[in-house]
């Protein structure tokens, strides 16, 4: 690969970033290059030195996308940025996946226990309309403490969706740092 | 080497480099490729996201031989980072060391 195909390449896998970064980032490799060639190193001995721009792109995506879930943190940007650290490597599939999968579990289980709790009570006015001659006082008693239980467990669950969201993009950071670096697989 | 460990490495690389002079890209990769096997192109992303994150800044100068260079200075914050790094390495190299020592003495 020449100067040019390296620098192509790279500029092609990055066009999620704003023009102004690209241009920044192609400016780093093009001085690279020119200082390379300054010694006397060929176009093509420096871009194999380099490694694959397909990689280099990749590395600087899944920092973008980290960057910008730490800043807003969606869930669709929180998805994308892992997808990106796990497009890292093979090996992240288990050390970030995994963790995001039980993540999610507990928090989707602890919405869903607290919203069955808070619906409890209707459930029971539900069965009363349905079945007139079932209803037991105990019944409505014990939905009525659910409720409030459900609605306890929904304020807790605000906060600590909140932490775990928090805690998981940090994680994502940490792995870019730890995780696949720029040693080459000898 | 363990996969964990090689992004970890790198970034101290780069940064102990900085602690006594500023240096330009190219310079830095070339400094660590004499030393360590190293796809090059991978200290670029890292120094992006190193000065993202306040551990240096960049300033441009101009050079004899060809166009402008990017230099990179470590900030305090950075020289921090660096010492907190340079310990924690200190600490996992003597503990393989110590257990590669006495893994030779007894065979």
């Amino acid at each position: 690969m020449n100067k040019k195909q390296f620098l192509n390449s790279l500029d092609e896998s990055l066009q999620k970033l704003s023009s102004d970064e690209r241009q920044d980032i192609l400016q780093d490799f093009e001085e690279h290059f020119a200082n390379g060639i300054a010694e006397g190193k060929s176009e093509e001995h420096i871009s194999a030195s380099l490694g694959s721009p397909n990689h280099i792109a990749k590395e600087l995506l899944a920092s973008y996308l980290l960057e910008k879930a730490e800043k807003t943190e969606t869930t669709g940007n929180i998805i994308r940025a892992m997808w990106a650290v796990i497009g890292l490597g093979f090996f992240n599939v288990v050390i970030v996946l995994g963790p995001f999968i039980a993540i999610a579990a507990l928090v989707f289980a602890g919405w869903a226990s607290s919203i069955a709790f808070i619906a409890s009570p209707l459930l029971v006015f539900m069965n009363v309309i349905l079945n007139p001659d079932t209803f037991i006082l105990f019944d409505l008693f014990f939905s009525m403490l659910l409720c409030g239980l459900g609605l306890f467990i929904a304020v807790g669950m605000f906060f600590i969706t909140k932490a775990l969201i928090h805690g998981f993009v940090r994680y994502l950071k940490f792995n870019t740092k730890m995780v696949k670096g720029g040693l080459k697989h000898v | 080497m363990n996969v964990q460990f090689k992004k970890g490495v790198l970034e101290l690389c780069v940064l102990v480099l900085l602690d006594k002079q500023d240096r330009y890209g190219y310079e830095l990769v070339q400094k660590i490729s004499e030393q360590i096997a190293i796809s090059e192109g991978s200290v670029y992303p890292l120094l992006r996201r190193l000065t993202k994150e306040e551990y240096f800044t960049t300033y441009l100068q101009e050079s004899s031989e060809g166009p402008s260079r990017k230099y990179y200075k470590l900030t305090d914050k950075g020289r921090m980072y660096l010492r907190e790094l340079t310990r924690e390495w200190k600490e996992f190299s003597n503990g393989v060391n110590q257990l590669i020592k006495e893994g030779v003495s007894d065979e």
